[in-house]
């Protein structure tokens, strides 16, 4: 089995998530390898989870003030405030076949590779079911998987930096009356590869592509052609629009 | 009517009911859990629409189990929804 590896790149967040997909209908078709990929979110994005109601997630006025982007995802899962400097993101996108058929035995394993791309840094992380990975008790990796014909899809974001007051002031706490508390218990529960040991973003980038690609044969690839069209496609009829983001 | 709860060792479920001659007619399931498929979620809401607001929790519960068929809900089961339905429709 021979791997796709996509090099780091940044884009908005709607190419982010139509890339994603054109990616994940290309391994479906069989027309392109399973594929690693890591990328950055430029401008800064929301992004939320396929279920959740973008109204009751984000401040879309403040988002729309410092210029951040708001996707809603293919994936469940929660809203994540993607800073363009603060974090890495990576996709996995492969047959179904490849991974364990138990969805939580998958992301055990996907999630693994990010354990294991931490550990080269010095740093001590554990998968933490459903969906994170935590170091020290404190969340440093969220993730989110889908399924759809026969393609495994799973991304998530490893926090290199975190400044969780910015990310406040973009989403909606349930109650305004407790924020203040909500952001010091935040600060609490969340942690960063700068907070822990000072690491720069590029030894972090170095060990997740280590960490993902360690004992499977790989190659360095592109985006084909056909992947690129369709995704600037998915972008700008789905992604973009008011109908996909406040379906919910 | 809407009541939302935190699933123990799970995900947010909050679900939003209005009614029409003492059944619910439109529902919205919105949260942080997962479901897969995805588009599964519009069968669990249709299995809401129409009953009764004092349906007991056993039989919304089985509803819901049928309308998930093979589906998989990861951080939330049929019985957590079932029972926030019924606090959101008898607030």
């Amino acid at each position: 089995m021979r791997w796709r590896v996509i090099d780091y790149a940044e884009n908005d967040a709607f190419m982010n998530m139509a890339i994603d997909e054109a990616v994940s209908e290309a391994v479906g078709a069989g027309a392109s390898q399973p594929t690693i990929r890591f990328y950055g979110w430029n401008p800064s994005a929301v992004s939320i989870g396929y279920f959740q109601s973008l109204d009751n997630e984000v401040d879309s006025a403040a988002c729309a003030r410092e210029g951040v982007d708001i996707v809603r995802r293919r994936t469940g899962g929660g809203a994540v405030y993607h800073d363009t400097l603060g974090e890495i993101t990576y996709s996995v996108i492969a047959s179904e076949g490849l991974f364990p058929k138990d969805i939580l035995a998958s992301y055990r394993e996907i999630c693994g590779w990010i354990v294991d791309s931490l550990a080269i840094l010095g740093l001590k992380a554990e998968f933490k079911p459903i969906n994170d990975i935590t170091l020290n008790g404190k969340k440093i990796s969220g993730n989110a998987q889908t399924r759809r014909g026969g393609v495994l899809l799973q991304h998530g974001t490893v926090l290199h930096s975190v400044d969780v007051d910015r990310m406040f002031s973009l989403l909606r706490v349930p109650d305004e009356k407790i924020k203040d508390k909500m952001i010091s218990s935040v600060k609490e529960r969340v942690t960063s590869v700068a907070q822990e040991n000072g690491e720069g973003r590029d030894s972090l980038y170095r060990s997740l592509v280590k960490g993902f690609t360690e004992g499977k044969t790989i190659e360095f690839g592109q985006l084909s052609k056909k992947e690129m069209s369709r995704a600037a496609w998915l972008s700008r009829t789905r992604y973009i629009t008011e109908e996909w983001n406040r379906m919910r | 009517m809407m009541a939302q709860e935190k699933i123990s060792g799970g995900k947010l479920v909050c679900i939003e009911a209005h009614a029409a001659g003492g059944k619910a007619a439109r529902v919205k399931i919105t949260g942080d859990f997962f479901l897969h498929p995805e588009d599964r979620i519009s069968s669990l809401e249709a299995a809401l629409v129409g009953v009764p607001l004092d349906m007991g929790e056993g039989e919304l519960e089985t509803r819901l189990q049928d309308a998930l068929g093979d589906g998989i809900l990861i951080g939330a089961t049929c019985r957590d929804l079932a029972r926030i339905f019924c606090k959101a429709v008898k607030k």
